[in-house]
């Protein structure tokens, strides 16, 4: 009988397991299979190909670029959001009035789906006649409608810096909620012993909400850096990674090569899936987050 | 807390984890299609509509409803998917194993190939009524699958008033012309040639260029694309756009928004298909006295060959509907169906009887004695992958180095071919 005790959280616990292994550990399993078959664009497996995707995608001329790209995306528009949300957060954390109707209009970027999102930008940046342009054009910073110098999307620079922006756009509400959520839970007596010992906002800033915000922090980076890593539909609506692939990201790339060859998509997926916790594994230990458990 | 908070930030890590791959792994199920005795058939078919009130998804209403009142037995669902997305979205099904019975779009020899489709002879009862134009480039090994039903061939659109307005009386012809005209008409703060070599027909305009100094995507069945005759193509177009006479990064501008610059009144010339007309007439800016179309410019003089399309239906053997897809396909092929298509849209039929019928038409006629001299896209197994990378690269060649991108896409089609 005890026996049979001990098992019954098993029971409890199988359909999670069941959960996890059907839909996150089976698909991983099947990821790394097709990368080594060789799969043409119709989905039939004609065989094992040995290592042959990859070979393939190492020598495709533009696989370290894209590779270099992701990194910058990644890293360009997780920093800019965190920056922009922590400063967003402690302005929503002030009590001013309409601070409930602020609150909730935040959430609007993060409801709206980040397709259409993305499909608004676009055409706000249409050369001719989007808003954006149009807007520029009248206080005189683009010279001319439907110039170059007005086609954002079609510049690879320029088109990759709009699309960081859109990016940090859509990340701005969940990032700022969780920071936010970690300022709450900061007691306010520890500001009152640090006005005591005589620190300038500034300091008790650095000292004191800092440091104690540090979970909140570690969270809401490890997310968007998962998010945006595999961030797709933005890319896609505005640029689908042209010209070429000079505006695409793994993800990107790894979409664009399923038309033609299903094998060497996979091959990119399973490096893509390395390198998210190869990014992971480096963050969580470059913030040594053990201590922050075990503290 | 610090504690409470740590085991949140693992359950959140895990969670997101969790979230990514069930992201990464698409859901696929099959779908069965017959119930009570009757047989349900898959329709997928390309928009050709420029708005919601000529969408394609109505013309085949029509067919269909007229057809299940004939054949209460068979029931057709109806999926339209825009051209930009139609190839993908068939892949994806293809990939998948949601087979489609029946297409209308583009077809690709891959499919027949793999032993997907039905013959021409199997769901048609009269096979010999498609043109035959087009037979070569829809057969494999002599097995004809893929059935024209509806064509177009391309020629040079101007706008007549920004040619006079410029002060240019005479149709450009050369390449020369090409290039100082857009020149004039760029003076005029509108677009000189619009070019679009983004993703969604980028081979259709690349073709036409190619075919300017006698290029072309095959010589003899072989791949051609870095021959010495295409780079010359590019490096005349690289000049055009680095003068600033097309419209900025052709690389990244696609057909239809371009085609509704044109319909503006916003670009000198452009090269463009029947289907171009409906476009200019919707936007309701230029009168048809301010618009004509001439033969292609080629470098030493207009093409006597144009790049000739056909979409295609293709039928899908998976679900095993043969004699039903045969009844729908019989019905679909009928002259006044092939008509109102093309009135619908102004293109052009692809059966022999429905051509008879609108031989003497005079938007029509031009259109369809050039017809047989044209060219048409490669239809080896290797052209599916060929054209997906360029569409997504060809258009660096007018920025980048010609005959460096050229020999990159020469690199796919041999590696594909093998």
């Amino acid at each position: 009988m005890p026996a049979l005790r001990r098992l019954a959280p098993l029971l409890w616990l199988s359909p999670a397991v069941a959960l996890i292994g059907v839909v996150v550990l089976w698909p991983v399993v099947v990821m790394v299979q097709s990368s080594f078959q060789q799969i043409g664009g119709e989905g039939f497996v004609a065989g094992y190909n040995g290592t042959a995707n990859y070979a393939h995608l190492f020598d495709e001329p533009d696989f370290v670029s894209v590779l270099l790209r992701t990194l910058i995306w990644v890293v360009a528009v997780v920093a800019v959001t965190m920056l922009i949300s922590l400063g967003l957060a402690q302005l929503f954390h002030q009590r001013f009035p309409g601070r409930r109707v602020t609150r909730w209009a935040l959430i609007i970027p993060w409801a709206a789906s980040v397709m259409m999102s993305a499909l608004i930008f676009k055409w706000a940046l249409d050369p001719n006649v989007g808003v954006i342009n149009v807007i520029l054009h009248h206080i005189g910073v683009v010279q001319q409608l439907g110039s170059n110098q007005a086609d954002w999307l079609g510049n690879p620079t320029s088109a990759l810096i709009w699309m960081m922006a859109v990016a940090v756009f859509v990340s701005l509400p969940f990032t700022t909620y969780a920071i936010l959520s970690g300022l709450q839970g900061i007691p306010g007596d520890v500001y009152e012993a640090a006005a005591i010992d005589g620190a300038t906002s500034w300091r008790s800033y650095l000292a004191v909400t800092l440091p104690l915000l540090r979970p909140a922090i570690l969270v809401a980076t490890l997310i968007n850096v998962i998010n945006v890593f595999n961030s797709f539909p933005i890319i896609w609506e505005m640029t689908r990674g042209g010209p070429g692939y000079e505006t695409a990201t793994t993800t990107i790339y790894m979409i664009d090569l399923k038309e033609g060859d299903v094998g060497q998509s996979a091959s990119m997926s399973v490096i893509n899936f390395l390198l998210v916790i190869v990014i992971v594994l480096i963050y969580l230990g470059s913030t040594r987050w053990k201590e922050q458990v075990d503290r | 807390m610090d504690k409470k908070f740590a085991r949140r930030i693992s359950g959140g890590a895990v969670l997101a984890a969790a979230a990514t791959l069930a992201l990464a792994a698409c859901s696929s199920s099959g779908s069965g299609s017959s119930a009570g005795g009757s047989t349900t058939l898959k329709l997928v078919v390309a928009d050709y509509g420029t708005g919601p009130s000529n969408a394609s998804a109505t013309y085949w209403d029509g067919i269909v409803s007229a057809f299940e009142k004939v054949h209460p037995d068979i029931k057709v669902n109806v999926t339209s998917i825009a051209w930009t997305n139609f190839d993908s979205e068939v892949q994806t099904m293809i990939q998948n194993k949601q087979y489609p019975d029946i297409t209308e779009g583009d077809y690709f020899s891959n499919y027949a190939t793999d032993g997907l489709l039905y013959p021409a002879s199997d769901v048609l009862s009269d096979p010999g009524n498609l043109l035959s134009t087009f037979k070569a480039s829809d057969s494999v090994n002599g097995v004809q699958y893929g059935m024209p039903f509806t064509t177009s061939s391309r020629t040079l659109f101007y706008n007549k008033k920004l040619f006079t307005q410029a002060g240019i009386t005479a149709a450009p012809q050369t390449w020369a012309d090409v290039e100082t005209d857009a020149a004039k008409i760029k003076k005029l703060g509108d677009v000189g040639f619009g070019l679009p070599l983004g993703s969604e027909e980028a081979q259709a305009e690349s073709l036409l260029w190619m075919l300017g100094d006698g290029g072309g995507y095959q010589t003899d069945g072989k791949y051609t694309i870095d021959s010495a005759a295409n780079v010359q193509a590019f490096t005349f177009l690289k000049g055009l756009v680095s003068a600033g006479d097309t419209e900025p990064n052709p690389g990244t501008v696609n057909r239809t928004d371009l085609w509704q610059q044109f319909a503006q009144g916003k670009v000198g010339m452009i090269n463009g298909s029947p289907a171009l007309i409906p476009i200019i007439d919707s936007a309701g800016v230029l009168q048809d006295s301010d618009w004509t179309s001439v033969p292609i410019a080629g470098k030493n003089g207009p093409l006597t060959v144009t790049l000739g399309v056909c979409d295609n239906v293709s039928a899908f053997k998976t679900n095993g509907h043969q004699a039903q897809i045969k009844e729908f396909l019989d019905f679909a092929y009928q002259d006044k169906y092939q008509i109102a298509f093309d009135k619908e849209y102004d293109l052009l039929p692809a059966t022999t009887s429905a051509t008879k019928a609108l031989s003497s038409d005079a938007v029509f006629g031009p259109f369809l004695t050039a017809l047989p001299n044209s060219v048409q896209y490669p239809s080896d197994t290797a052209w599916a992958n060929v054209k997906a990378k360029v569409q997504q690269t060809i258009g660096l060649a007018v920025t980048g180095s010609p005959s460096t991108e050229l020999s990159q896409l020469q690199q796919v089609s041999t590696t594909s071919a093998s």
